[in-house]
């Protein structure tokens, strides 16, 4: 697949897509997967890897965020219908998040670039691949080495293959990635004289402790931190490690932590290095960091209240817990604390770490990790455009027009430069303001290489499908590109196609480990790269180590503006993915929409109401959106998810919400983008905007659906009702003795009357467990089960009515955050609880809605007439309904090429639900019995459980007494929603555990 | 019946003038009567536009908000459904009381509630997501010999409509006979033909009396248990689910006391102005109307007593679910949907407590108007603001009804006029052969006795 | 045009001379007669004192028979595709009760009109004298007799104060 400018000989991947077309379930394929397959050709030699109808998987890896996470790419004729997590791979373990599997509506994006393009006028006109490598190299050609490349790849095989062109040009190349960790590695620079980003241990940790790092949504590698979060907090070991959030607005990570701190905004340093002081007090610490005590000595608790107006008590109390525990892990680095003081934030951290004994334990160093060349590299080539220094600029996997804050001069500087590439797979901002674009293949149509930037880790990237557009790899243009400048560099570059360059970087990795290329790349390709052991080096403090205190906000505004990077759109890449978009945010289950985070004092004091449309004004700018009342910010706080306001970048995203950036100025804060740095000013505008938030009440109304219980009582054995009747507190209404009596009653009659038919045999009976110790709500199961099971978006419009067709949604409630009550809130995971006593079944006219032989509670489509009683009926509103053909609107070309073949795409008019994954059921009751065997633990799982990083999610046969189900449905704290109205459902929740004595 | 027939004011009139003035009323109508059915006409046009979109679109374009997954058609239906009560209450079960005061109503009455229950029989058809498929509810053999579900109150509802409306539109025709008859004997031409058909060769022989008579109390003896359990079925609907809100052992009574009590507004805003319209005043007086009112009071008060009991119940419960539904019933954002029930149903009724306002016509209309839409509103509260906060907050929504939503409902109120209109000007709208019943005939010795 | 039948017809204004009519015509050994009124009249009534119509007896065979296929239909049905929904019994009695009630009374109504429709057939008024008024405001009396008793009957009816009468048949 390296040059499609001429028409090649049909190849085995063609064949595979026509057979596609040939088979069921995959009938569009022919119409848009290229627009060369004419005619229908059957088979002539099977291919021993693609029997049609049954799924191929390869392994591969995300490249969504630069954690670099394993995947396994399911496809079904040749084409990739869903992400799966690879599960030998050391990040993520088989798990995979919301944004990764929606890598899946980028490949198939309808805003997806179809061929090259080059200026004309005011816009773009398509040109052929040869043209635009011509008139690249071209460019390049009388630009000399005045040439600059801004690249957002991570390390990897085509970063150094890039690094080198560059430099063979004589040109610059600028890393750089939107929401990097530059302060975090800044400051392991300063303090330990490592030049990297350590990598956490989360799980090992019995408190944990982050200063503005949302290491659930955004920082760093999430899915790892989630795993190590959710098996500290997972009661495996009988205790529960504490965790506190500092920070001005409590994020996904904040709501998750037992308790959460905000100190004025900037103050957060003075807290960790008074945490530090106090530990070095305590003589706990290494002997060498005796040298430190001249830094911390002035910050004593009460210096730390003075300056974070924190109570003293608190800050003890703090201090006390968190000495107490060990090894205990404290983060920061994240944008929520990323002031002009981020790096000596971090630095305190990591002096706060090694007093407390934590590098080498939870907080290790070796592995590498380097994150781009940082914001302050491309200030500088900013300033060298701008002086008129760069005549041709390539830009690759990064969107600077839409990430760099406008304020600045970034704009104005790009203008200057005479001649800009993009590589962009959409029509983005930046793609918009280039005057060539060369769409690069998705990773999922191409080779490559990427291992989150670890030493120890090398992922393969391998195509998994014939491209969804004739587009070309940047890896091959670089190389097209070099052969036509020759000289030199054709020598240089001589080889024939980048996937040879990969195969050929790829033995040499191979001899140096002593082993044979072939099959070192085989066993790669299969297993989705090589993970080594993580290395590990031991650090010690650097000398003469300086930590500046608190950092002031600017600005001339009466609240701080704190922008935040949301968990679905991360630095905006997400903003054109429906899948993202009405995924609900975890935190505000706001979808669509951009908003304003306001704390409810001061709505009142401003007298504004949820969706009341504000102008927020810094010096440097202004934008408007809708109100939010949210409990957990800081009364003199503001906040904002970034990621939306983009002006191109397809259908999706374009137009949608506003851009937090607009109020930043671009001004870099020594090496990174202060995005916590600016004050603003507040004013009505009359306008309203209704919310299209999925929460219709935010408050539980002691109803009893998520529970907790004190560890120190679950530690005991005991059950909820014992841990109730231990405290002293009422439980919320259960029934009475004789409504108990009635049920029991009636339960075996009720039992021995369905004994009939097909009823009467042996079946299995499946059942889920969900433990809300582990889920933190990140809701990657709620794509999960969009992607398996064909659920269509239903959009703003219809979200605002309610209308949204999440089979899983993760319910979340607010506790307190008014009138000086403790703000908290609680996340439960709410799908279908396939009920035994299925209220929904009975009231159905037709027996659409009944009860499978195995347990399920079945909902046959195509006969359901669409009465709704079911949904009206069913207590815990997991029904929904197709009010439109919504099927049709949600799936437009080629987005439908992901479709899962397994599963009936629904018409208008349907009733649908959660269906405990029956096309997986069925699939390995089939494998089972062609395999001549009994059905094992272990071969059914959910999308939603298969998905979940936190392995929160059991599922399997309850009539299996070895099943671990089972005996996860056997823990003391297992309970189920609404348990009165003895529905009997076949899902058991585990109450969350909390850390201490009380609920 | 003559023991009875006399202790109460007949019309002071001989047999040839009741002949004479129902008669009278079948003549060429005025304009204003073409004006009102065109404007009938024109309102189901509408729902008929509205419909085709449904079709066309789905019900997305309604208002319908989940968990709000039924709301202004499923209203519609059971207010239209209430309304046919009245009429087989008074035409049957008053019957079977031998209440006198019935004769001069029960015929209009009765083609209401024929022309009602064809109207509400519409809306499950419309409501549903499939309209095209609507059959699928019925027990016919199929191919696959997939039978309906039986357990589900929507089955019931199914047969419960259908009977109601075969047996209440036999009774109609079983009535309208004789009286058919008697106009066939008065006109001519085409009109002659037309009613000779339709009288089925009615002469009113001793021989055709017997059976008839006998009949007609068999028929009334049948449609009264009926006509109470429709909307106790109607009312399973909602009872039989879990629905807080819904799930009452008290629904089955007060629905029927809402129905009869809506019905009854029905018949005065029909009859009203009809009466004047067709020149019978002298038929139907004010004795009728002052009855008529004392039910509306009766009922109306069962409604004030099972709406204290719903909240009664609701906070004796110390159900929590129960009751927040039942709090912002009164309070929540849909109050003044609930407020507007309680004021039209539970404290308009009381006024006729007055005989004086019983027997002022124009008060009874206005209150009439008032029990329409405060039944209308009663079925509103009940469904869409039951169904907005159920068992799991996070869940809750607000229902906001589109012009999809008003639309069917106006064509509904078009469909019905339409035929009512045409009904009243085809066939006696006031009884011959039951008011000359009640009126003996001459006697040469000692004159009536 | 059917045969007409031979025979005399009196118009009565007044209830009591019909009466008295028909009492004496009886006691002269007429029997079949036919009696048209605009309404239905007690004192006709108990002067011709009919036997006690049939039509209940429809009505009950009705009834009975819709309560059967009521309970019949709804059982067989759901053993005949037996799907448990929501931990009920495949054929529950309770809900099945409304089923076989709306049947009973269905089946009951079309069977009450269908004996009316019947019986009232049975007896043929075809070929008798009838005139519109009878529908009105006037009491109709038919005597079916051969044409030499006619002038006999018309002198009795006159007699009896019948307003108008007239002879028909051959």
């Amino acid at each position: 697949m390296s040059d499609h400018t001429t028409r090649d000989p049909i190849d085995r991947r063609r064949f595979l897509t026509v057979m596609g077309v040939s088979s069921a379930g995959a009938a569009a394929l022919g119409g848009c997967s290229t627009g060369k397959v004419e005619k229908l050709i059957p088979y002539l030699v099977q291919d021993p890897d693609q029997v049609p109808g049954l799924p191929t998987t390869y392994a591969s890896t995300c490249t969504e965020c630069p954690a670099g996470c394993g995947l396994h790419v399911v496809t079904r004729e040749a084409r990739a219908i869903k992400l799966e997590g690879n599960p030998e791979h050391p990040i993520n373990a088989g798990s995979i998040c919301a944004r990764g599997q929606a890598g899946l509506q980028g490949l198939y994006n309808p805003g997806r670039l179809k061929f090259p393009m080059a200026r004309h006028g005011s816009g773009h006109r398509e040109i052929l691949w040869n043209e635009a490598i011509d008139r690249l190299a071209a460019e390049l050609r009388t630009a000399g080495n005045r040439v600059a490349v801004i690249s957002g790849a991570g390390p990897g095989t085509f970063d150094t293959l890039l690094e080198s062109w560059v430099t063979a040009l004589g040109g610059r190349l600028v890393r750089y990635q939107a929401l990097d960790h530059e302060p975090l590695r800044l400051a392991s620079r300063s303090v330990f004289g490592q030049d990297e980003i350590p990598v956490h241990d989360f799980a090992a940790a019995q408190f944990v402790l982050s200063f503005g790092a949302d290491f659930l949504e955004t920082w760093h590698t999430p899915i790892e931190n989630q795993r190590g979060f959710a098996a500290a907090r997972g009661f495996e070991r009988g205790t529960v490690a504490k965790s506190v959030y500092v920070g001005p607005r409590a994020n996904l990570t904040g709501i998750n932590a037992d308790q959460w701190l905000a100190p004025t905004p900037g103050s957060e340093v003075s807290l960790a290095l008074g945490m530090a002081n106090a530990l070095l007090a305590r003589g706990r610490a290494p002997v060498d960091a005796g040298a430190l005590s001249v830094v911390l000595a002035p910050y004593t608790v009460a210096k730390v209240a003075e300056d974070t107006g924190l109570s003293a008590e608190a800050i003890t109390k703090l201090i006390d817990e968190f000495a107490a525990a060990a090894p205990s892990l404290a983060v920061a680095g994240g944008i929520g604390a990323q002031h002009r003081g981020a790096i000596d934030l971090c630095a305190a951290v990591h002096v706060l770490n090694y007093v407390a004994g934590n590098v080498g334990t939870t907080v290790k160093f070796g592995a590498g990790v380097k994150g781009g060349d940082g914001y302050g590299a491309l200030a500088a080539l900013e300033r060298s455009m701008a002086a008129g220094e760069i005549d041709v600029l390539l830009v690759h996997e990064a969107n600077p027009l839409f990430t760099v804050p406008r304020a600045g001069g970034f704009k104005a500087a790009w203008d200057r430069v005479r001649f800009k590439a993009s590589t962009s797979l959409f029509f983005d901002e930046t793609a918009a303001g280039s005057d060539l674009l060369i769409p690069n293949l998705h990773p999922l149509e191409r080779w490559d290489d990427a291992g989150g930037g670890r030493n120890h880790l090398a992922g393969l990237i391998q195509p998994v499908m014939e491209p969804v557009y004739r587009n070309v790899a940047t890896g091959d243009v670089l190389l097209q590109v070099a052969r036509k400048l020759g000289g030199l560099l054709a020598q240089q570059f001589a080889v024939p196609s980048y996937q040879v360059h990969l195969q050929n970087r790829w033995a040499e990795l191979a001899r140096a480990r002593g082993a044979d290329p072939a099959a070192f790349w085989r066993e790669a390709l299969q297993r989705g790269g090589v993970f080594g052991p993580a290395p590990a080096a031991t650090v010690r403090l650097a000398g003469n180590i300086t930590i500046g205190g608190p950092t002031q906000i600017d600005g001339d505004g009466e609240v701080v503006f704190a922008p935040y990077p949301s968990s679905m759109y991360y630095d905006g890449r997400g903003a054109n993915r429906p899948w993202l978009l009405e995924n609900p945010d975890p935190v505000t289950k706001m979808t669509w929409q951009s908003w304003v985070e306001v704390n409810p004092e001061t709505a009142k004091r401003w007298d504004v109401r949820d969706g009341e449309i504000v102008r927020l004004t810094s010096t440097t700018g202004s934008i408007e959106a809708p109100i939010f009342i949210y409990g957990g910010i800081r009364p003199d706080v503001v906040a904002m998810p970034l990621g939306l306001g983009h002006s191109e970048y397809g259908e999706y995203a374009k137009g949608r919400g506003a851009n937090a950036l607009d109020l930043l100025s671009a001004q870099d804060g020594q090496g990174f983008l202060p995005y916590l740095s600016t004050k603003v000013r507040v004013e009505k505008t009359g306008g309203f905007k209704k919310l299209a938030r999925t929460d219709g009440n935010p408050r539980e109304l002691g109803r009893g659906i998520t529970e907790s219980i004190p560890a120190s009582l679950a530690a005991r054995g005991l059950t909820l009702k014992q841990a109730y009747e231990e405290l002293g507190k009422g439980h919320h209404e259960i029934n009475t003795e004789r409504e108990l009596e009635a049920i029991t009653g009636f339960r075996e009659a009720q039992v021995e009357a369905r004994k009939f038919g097909d009823y009467a045999a042996e079946h299995p009976m499946w059942g889920m467990v969900i433990d809300l110790s582990r889920c933190t709500g990140c809701s990657a199961c709620v794509t999960a089960c969009y992607a398996e099971n064909n659920i269509p978006f239903v959009g703003e419009a219809d979200v605002l009515r309610g209308r949204e067709m999440s089979w899983m949604r993760i319910e979340r409630y607010f506790e307190g955050g008014e009138d000086g009550e403790p703000f908290k809130a609680s996340i439960i995971p709410m799908l279908c609880q396939h009920c035994d006593n299925a209220p929904c079944e009975p009231v159905c006219p037709v027996y659409a809605a009944y009860h499978t032989t195995d347990g399920l509670n079945g909902q046959v489509y195509n006969r359901c007439v669409g009465t709704r009683y079911c949904a009206n009926n069913c207590p815990y509103k997991v029904r929904y309904y197709n009010w439109y053909a919504y099927a049709k609107l949600a799936f437009p070309e080629p987005l439908n090429l992901q479709l899962n073949p397994e599963v009936t795409v629904r018409a208008r008019g349907v009733m649908e639900k959660c269906t405990f994954c029956i096309q997986r059921i069925r699939g390995a009751q089939h494998r089972a019995r062609l395999e001549d065997r009994p059905l094992r633990d272990g071969d059914v799982t959910t999308a939603c459980a298969q998905a979940c990083p936190s392995g929160a999610i059991a599922f399997g046969n309850m009539n299996d007494p070895a099943a671990k189900v089972v005996q996860a449905a056997q823990n003391p704290r297992g309970y189920h929603v609404l348990e009165e109205i003895n529905v009997r459902p076949a899902v058991t929740y585990l109450a969350r555990v909390v850390p201490g004595a009380e609920a | 019946m003559t023991s009875v027939a006399h202790d109460h004011p007949h019309p002071k009139m001989s047999h040839a003038d009741v002949t004479r003035d129902v008669v009278r009323t079948l003549e060429t109508p005025s304009r204003g009567y073409y004006l009102a059915l065109f404007s009938a006409v024109g309102m189901f046009l509408v729902g008929v536009a509205t419909f085709v979109m449904l079709l066309k679109d789905g019900l997305g374009l309604a208002g319908y908000a989940p968990p709000v997954f039924w709301s202004v058609y499923i209203t519609t239906f059971v207010f239209w459904v209430g309304i046919g009560h009245a009429g087989t209450l008074i035409s049957a079960i008053l019957f079977l009381f031998r209440s006198p005061w019935r004769t001069a109503v029960y015929r209009s009455t009765e083609a209401m509630t024929v022309f009602a229950v064809m109207t509400a029989g519409l809306f499950p058809i419309i409501h549903i997501g499939r309209q095209w498929i609507f059959y699928w509810l019925l027990p016919y053999p199929n191919q696959r010999f997939l039978w309906p579900n039986f357990k589900s109150p929507l089955i019931w509802d199914v047969f419960a409509i259908s009977t109601y409306l075969t047996v209440s539109t036999t009774f109609l025709c079983v009535g309208l006979i004789p009286d058919i008859a008697a106009v066939r004997d008065k006109v001519t031409g085409w009109r002659r033909k037309l009613y000779g058909a339709l009288s089925l060769g009615w002469t009113g022989a001793d021989s055709q009396w017997r059976n008839y008579t006998r009949g007609y109390l068999y028929l009334a003896a049948l449609a009264t248990p009926l006509v109470l359990s429709v909307h106790s079925v109607v009312s399973w609907d909602f009872a039989m689910s879990i629905v807080p809100g819904w799930h009452g052992t008290i629904f089955a009574p007060y629905f029927v006391a809402g129905a009869i009590y809506s019905g009854i507004g029905m018949v005065l805003t029909l009859v009203i102005p009809l009466r004047k319209v067709l020149k019978i005043e002298h038929m139907i007086t004010e004795y009728h109307f002052d009855n008529l009112a004392k039910l509306t009071l009766l009922t109306g008060s069962i409604l004030f007593y099972a709406y204290a009991m719903e909240y009664f119940v609701a906070w004796y419960s110390s159900n929590i679910f129960e009751q927040t539904t039942f709090w912002r019933r009164a309070f929540g954002p849909q109050w003044w949907a609930g407020w507007s029930m309680i004021i039209c149903n539970a404290f308009v009724s009381q006024l006729l407590w007055f005989k004086k306002i019983r027997t002022n016509l124009t008060a009874l209309f206005i209150i009439s108007i008032f029990i329409n839409v405060g039944m209308w509103f009663e079925r509103y509260v009940i469904i869409a603001s039951s169904l907005s906060n159920d068992f799991l907050p996070y869940a809750w929504g607000q229902l906001n009804p589109t012009w999809a939503d008003w639309g069917i409902l106006i064509g509904s109120f078009g469909w019905f006029g339409m035929y009512f209109l045409l009904f009243a000007r085809t066939f006696p709208v006031v009884a011959i052969q039951e008011i000359k019943e009640m009126i003996p005939m001459p006697r040469r010795k000692g004159g009536a006795h | 045009m059917t045969k007409v039948v031979s025979g005399v017809l009196g118009s009565f204004k007044h209830e009591d001379d019909a009466v008295a009519a028909i009492k004496g015509l009886k006691e002269k050994g007429f029997r079949d007669l036919t009696v048209y009124s605009a309404a239905p009249n007690h004192h006709l009534e108990a002067a011709l004192d009919h036997p006690v119509s049939w039509v209940r007896a429809f009505t009950l065979i009705g009834a009975l028979t819709g309560c059967a296929a009521g309970f019949g239909m709804t059982l067989w049905m759901s053993h005949d595709w037996p799907l448990l929904v929501g931990g009920k019994p495949i054929g529950a009695i309770p809900p099945y009760v409304v089923l076989a009630f709306e049947l009973t009374i269905l089946y009951g109504a079309m069977f009450t009109v269908i004996g009316v429709i019947v019986l009232s057939a049975l007896k043929s008024l075809r070929g008798r004298a009838y005139r519109p008024e009878f529908s009105d405001d006037t009491i109709g009396v038919f005597v079916p007799c051969a044409a030499d008793q006619r002038s006999s009957v018309r002198t009795f009816l006159e007699r009896t104060g019948s307003e108008e009468v007239s002879e028909h048949g051959a």
